[in-house]
């Protein structure tokens, strides 16, 4: 709390501040009524009133049943839950670990495994997409390369007269669909900073008790991480859920599809006639709710363990 | 785990690079040498030029206004008013919803006979359409970016304001600074590390979080106006199988993306800040 009250006349500039947080607030939320309301009408009232209107039209179960039974939405709903939990387990699982080491141990190639993984924050997934996709059409490429080039391959074509080419596509699976998401080290930094605040004095008072480095890292750094561990598993969850271009390639069966991509998939369907928009903006809260609610009753953990201040 | 970055990120990285030297047939149809000849294809074409500036263009915008408005509202909650605290929790909001999805709605709240400007089309016929008329498919994008990009930087702003010792600010106020000043003198310069990492995150954002609104809002049109770069390299990749094509610009644009990260944090080292 800021108050400077006692000093000046805050009155009027509290006045401008609540005005601008109104304006925000509203600039935030008008999209969101907007598919709010729309997603009560029924197709026949959003027809008549001629595209948007503020009526509430009492339909929003109707629509919401449409989208239970007439898409996919619920399955891809399960798909991008499993996902995105695949996704956050595995980032901070393992961005804890190579914060853990990086921080408490002295190592030849500590530098190196730093300046490995400070690459992966800068090229995010969507700019690699295209080669991506073939690695994960066929994740054996590389064993195919080496083969080839230890001359492997030469040596088992005249012996057994053919020449081997392995192949094996994840596309269509949680895991070729989750793994490159994860391929990120974002989280590092945010564990590295925070086992820096702890105390020195930590881990040498470990090490006189007896308790070597796994000892102290699961009975005393995990404890005392559990801010940071919670607010990236959210944040990364709520990431890997919202993600678009990776999961529209990765999956091209609408079983397979994430519940954002399923959405937008049916919105494509129909372009030319005037769209079902109602059943559309009831789909888009649909896929939105389990996201939004995360983040809404989780706001304060969320920025308080990403640390954000501290940077 | 670590197998895994290196299959997935760095392999992917460096096949890019690889294959911007190679003539890639799809369907896996074997491969030639080219040298340079792929980038001489890409850079001589104008539509690369025109999505390129495209982007560049949308990169000053989107983040500019992104994190200007963001300023605003996080000095504006800093104040510890009534609305502060719904306020914190609702301009986060849009985090949690994709790009993708709001892009539905942002379609039908512009569209320009069933949305929010009908009525105004209605009076002046031809005033607004998104679908015929490039730069008002450019604002749509621009603004929904906007929309998807204030929360984030709202939270890193007002999470580094709220470091600012109470003491500075009453120390200002007492010797007769009054609130813009105390914003301009005392809270900016000392935001400059949350103001610097807020640019950075949007710069690459930017680049590549449009692409869900691209895909769901305007599919590039019309005419080209909004085929940013990414989602140019993804219909020449996915939709025309130009694999070398695709490569080789996904080659041009990690590298730009990395220069523009490098010369970023040559500059916060230059800009030293104390607390």
């Amino acid at each position: 709390m800021k108050d400077s009250g006692m000093i000046e006349n805050a009155r009027s500039v509290d006045r401008a501040a609540t005005f601008i947080l109104v304006a925000g607030i509203s600039f935030i939320l008008l999209p969101l009524v907007i598919a709010a309301i729309t997603a009560t009408q029924p197709y026949e009232t959003f027809i008549e009133a001629g595209g948007l209107s503020f009526a509430l039209g009492g339909h929003f179960l109707d629509n919401m049943e449409k989208i239970l039974s007439e898409t996919k939405l619920l399955r891809q709903l399960g798909n991008s839950l499993a996902i995105a939990t695949i996704v956050a387990i595995m980032k901070v699982g393992f961005c804890f670990l190579a914060a853990y080491a990086l921080v408490f141990f002295e190592g030849k190639f500590r530098r190196a495994l730093f300046a490995v993984m400070i690459a992966t924050v800068m090229l995010p997934l969507d700019l690699r997409v295209i080669t991506t996709y073939q690695i994960v059409a066929n994740v054996a490429m590389p064993l195919n390369w080496i083969l080839d080039a230890t001359g492997a391959n030469w040596a088992i074509e005249k012996v057994a007269g053919f020449r081997p080419y392995f192949r094996l596509s994840l596309l269509d699976t949680y895991f070729g669909t989750a793994a490159p998401i994860a391929a990120n080290c974002t989280a590092v930094f945010i564990f590295r900073q925070f086992f820096l605040t702890l105390p020195k004095d930590l881990p040498r008072a470990a090490i006189m008790d007896g308790a070597g480095p796994i000892r102290f890292m699961i009975d005393i750094v995990l404890p005392l991480s559990k801010t940071p561990i919670v607010a990236t598993l959210l944040f990364f969850f709520v990431g890997a859920w919202t993600n678009y271009l990776w999961p529209l390639v990765a999956a091209s069966t609408p079983d397979q599809q994430t519940a954002v991509v399923g959405l937008a998939r049916i919105a494509d369907s129909d372009i030319d006639e005037i769209p079902q928009v109602p059943l559309l903006m009831a789909g888009a809260l649909f896929v939105s709710f389990i996201p939004v609610a995360m983040i809404a009753v989780m706001q304060r953990q969320i920025v308080r363990g990403l640390n954000l201040s501290s940077r | 785990m670590l197998a895994l970055i290196v299959m997935f990120f760095y392999i992917p990285v460096f096949l890019a690079f690889f294959w911007s030297f190679f003539l890639e047939r799809p369907f896996g149809g074997g491969s030639e040498f080219v040298g340079f000849q792929n980038f001489r294809r890409v850079l001589s074409d104008q539509e690369f030029w025109r999505a390129m500036w495209r982007t560049l263009l949308f990169m000053v915008l989107a983040p500019g206004t992104a994190i200007g408005v963001s300023l605003v509202l996080a000095l504006a909650a800093d104040r510890g008013i009534r609305l502060s605290q719904p306020a914190r929790n609702i301009i986060i909001w849009p985090k949690a919803i994709a790009g993708a999805s709001i892009g539905l709605v942002f379609v039908f709240i512009f569209n320009p006979r069933l949305g929010l400007f009908a009525p105004l089309n209605d009076l002046f016929p031809g005033l607004w359409n998104p679908r015929i008329d490039g730069t008002d498919a450019y604002l749509t994008l621009l603004f929904a970016q906007v929309w998807n990009g204030i929360p984030f930087n709202f939270i890193i702003l007002l999470s580094g304001l709220q470091t600012i010792p109470d003491s500075l600010t009453k120390a200002a106020a007492m010797d007769g600074a009054g609130p813009w000043r105390r914003i301009i003198d005392i809270q900016i310069p000392l935001l400059t590390p949350q103001l610097f990492l807020t640019f950075v995150l949007e710069f690459v954002g930017s680049v590549v979080e449009a692409f869900g609104l691209i895909d769901t809002m305007t599919e590039g049109g019309p005419g080209g106006a909004t085929t940013l770069l990414v989602y140019k390299i993804y219909v020449d990749g996915f939709k025309a199988y130009d694999l070398s094509g695709a490569a080789t610009q996904t080659a041009l644009l990690m590298t730009a993306v990395a220069i523009m990260v490098a010369l970023q944090f040559r500059l916060e080292k230059r800009v030293k800040y104390e607390r």
